[in-house]
């Protein structure tokens, strides 16, 4: 965002965020005026009522003793302006003169903590040559220095005091990005915008938790985000963990940070892989709330929030799909989302950006305790039903089904389709490609394959259904659990039945046959208004008057036609 | 550009875009010190995808200035 606007949105959130107010002054010995409104800010995003007040420019001392009403003291105390022009006189200073420049800093540090020894909190830099010192090889003058001040304000600050190292902050930035030396010589202004957003940024989470407003609870997607793969379809043998990624979790966990999940799975798959995968770390005892099941994320992640008693925006969630990304974004935007990268070596960095957002300053026995004392809380909370209503977001979608009947060109990933699918699979019938080719060349039989489009992109072919005007049955019917979620299966069935009108069939078949993994379609033909007849073992029969049949009617979903 | 330097300004100085005009200056705009003047520099600096000179920073004493320094960028 840019810095005018940062300013305007300012001043509009200073008159709608309320409760008492939260007063930051910045002491410092370079101008950092700059800072003010980027610091209020972001803050105000989040609902802090912060007011930030600027020290005099080079007046950290003096200053120290004046503003004991502050809730918190951030200080700018940078090493080039101790004594002016200090990154090029240090090289040159004789030993008596360099130590008494360490002495009158020492002497300032402990004047200005014991000025501000009352303050709940304050934050003070590490000093840094980092600036100056970028191209030398040598430990020179500024190096030892700010070496050996950092060393006495370690050893000297009290519990109220928190170093902040700000040579993370440009580093992550670059020096070049994070300065603006056109004004340091003729008005002592140091740090670029960019700078002064990266560096509230990072230090925020430290004012969100004296605040309360820290980051609770960390849920996540299973498939894809705590592993690698798709447990319905890869299997429990074939998922691979992601190592790096559950340890940072299990930190997370035992720091108090309450782990969730939230997945459109089978529970007692997720369950087995909780208890009896071999390479996982993290294991049912580290969750707190397992909302496994084939509902909408929206009501989930509200159910979440319910059971645990906290607010949405203290929730946290991560998925590897950018439709349930995007539905969380729109439908309950204070969530704090994250997608998994593409790139999976990525991933371990973003999580440690997220670990950061669940900051808290010390351990307490409570926080080890944390995920016990929330799951007893759990069993007294009774389930509440699932709430909330996606079509909304679905008609923002602009999803399109795109239908292929007979293609030949689509023979291989077709039957990869029917050997692959488990979970939306009604039949679970297994074709190889010289089947399928036979059945796409067979005039009694129709080959329909849909793919799926949406502002995020085209699923590629992930769809099928086989119609045998023979038997007036469906033999195959089957969905990529990749597009489920977004009613495509009610859509699909629409055209279905649209070909079997087509292909003059009166009362048309089908079959449910039930396998370990598709029990989440079990009902699904009950669902499109057919009629179960018949039921022998693990198989279902059903059957359907065409002209009885009840158009869905979701307008949102556009078909089209793929040749 | 005109309506950008405005919309800028008005965000800088917490004032309406309309009453900006090409005498506006720190004479007549109460919020306008020197050191909004170097949010000013930087947040027009941001937006144009300029940069300053030490002559032009001084220099951008009211609108009109302003107008003129970064239609000859």
């Amino acid at each position: 965002m840019k810095y005018s606007e940062l300013i305007k949105l300012n001043n509009e959130l200073d008159v709608v965020v309320d409760g008492s107010e939260y007063r930051i002054v910045i002491l410092s010995n370079i101008m950092v005026h700059q800072s003010k409104e980027i610091c209020e800010f972001l803050l105000r995003t989040e609902s802090v009522n912060a007011n930030v007040l600027l020290g005099e420019y080079d007046n950290i001392i003096q200053d120290s003793t004046k503003f004991q009403d502050a809730n918190a003291i951030v200080i700018f105390w940078e090493a080039c302006n101790f004594v002016d022009g200090l990154q090029y006189k240090a090289e040159s200073l004789s030993s008596p003169e360099f130590e008494s420049i360490v002495l009158k800093i020492k002497n300032e540090i402990d004047l200005i903590l014991r000025n501000l020894k009352d303050i709940p909190l304050v934050l003070i830099n590490r000093f840094s040559s980092l600036i100056f010192d970028q191209f030398s090889l040598s430990n020179n003058k500024m190096n030892q220095l700010v070496g050996r001040l950092n060393v006495y304000l370690k050893e000297k600050c009290g519990v109220n005091v928190k170093i902040i190292d700000i040579d993370k902050v440009i580093s992550r930035l670059s020096i070049k990005s994070s300065i603006d030396l056109r004004y340091y010589y003729s008005s002592k202004t140091l740090y670029s915008i960019d700078f002064y957003k990266k560096y509230f940024e990072y230090i925020k989470p430290i004012f969100l938790s004296t605040t309360g407003k820290i980051k609770k609870a960390l849920i996540f997607d299973c498939d894809n985000t705590l592993w690698k793969g798709v447990l319905g379809e890869d299997g429990f043998d074939n998922i691979k963990i992601y190592n790096e990624i559950q340890h940072l979790i299990l930190h997370l966990a035992k720091k108090g940070v309450i782990i969730c999940l939230c997945s459109k799975n089978n529970p007692q798959d997720v369950d087995n892989v909780l208890e009896n995968h071999p390479d996982m770390i993290l294991r049912d005892e580290h969750i707190v709330v397992k909302k496994v099941n084939w509902s909408d994320k929206v009501s989930n992640l509200k159910s979440i929030s319910q059971d645990l008693n906290i607010g949405l925006d203290s929730l946290v969630f991560i998925d590897d799909s950018s439709f349930e990304i995007g539905l969380i974004k729109k439908e309950l935007p204070t969530i704090k989302t994250f997608q998994v990268p593409v790139k999976e070596y990525e991933y371990g960095l973003m999580m440690r950006e997220v670990s950061n957002l669940f900051y808290s300053p010390s351990q307490t026995k409570e926080d080890i305790q944390k995920v016990k004392i929330y799951k007893k809380q759990l069993q007294r909370s009774e389930d509440r039903g699932r709430v909330g209503n996606i079509e909304d977001y679905l008609r923002s979608l602009g999803l399109a089904l795109i239908v292929h009947v007979d293609d030949l060109s689509q023979v291989s990933r077709i039957a990869q389709m029917t050997q692959k699918t488990n979970q939306f699979n009604l039949t679970t019938i297994r074709y190889t490609e010289s089947d399928i080719k036979k059945l796409v060349e067979d005039e009694l039989k129709t080959v329909i394959s849909i793919s799926v489009s949406d502002k995020y992109g085209d699923s590629g072919v992930t769809g099928l259904a086989i119609l045998d005007s023979d038997k007036s049955a469906i033999d195959t019917l089957l969905l990529s659990c990749r597009v489920l979620g977004r009613n495509i299966e009610y859509k699909f069935m629409d055209i279905i039945i649209d070909f079997a009108k087509n292909k003059d069939i009166r009362v048309l078949n089908s079959q449910y046959i039930k396998t370990i993994k598709n029990q989440q379609v079990s009902d699904f033909y009950e669902r499109c208004g057919f009629v179960k007849i018949d039921e022998v073992d693990s198989s279902s029969q059903y059957n359907l008057h065409v002209e009885n049949y009840k158009n869905k009617d979701m307008k949102y979903i556009r078909i089209e036609n793929g040749k | 550009m005109e309506n950008r330097i405005k919309k800028v300004m008005s965000n800088v100085f917490n004032i309406n875009v309309d009453s900006i005009n090409n005498e506006s200056s720190p004479d007549n705009i109460e919020n306008w010190d020197s050191l909004k003047h170097m949010n000013l520099i930087v947040a027009l600096e941001e937006e144009f995808r300029i940069e300053f000179d030490d002559e032009e920073v001084v220099d951008s004493m009211n609108y009109a200035l302003i107008l003129n320094i970064l239609s000859s960028k």
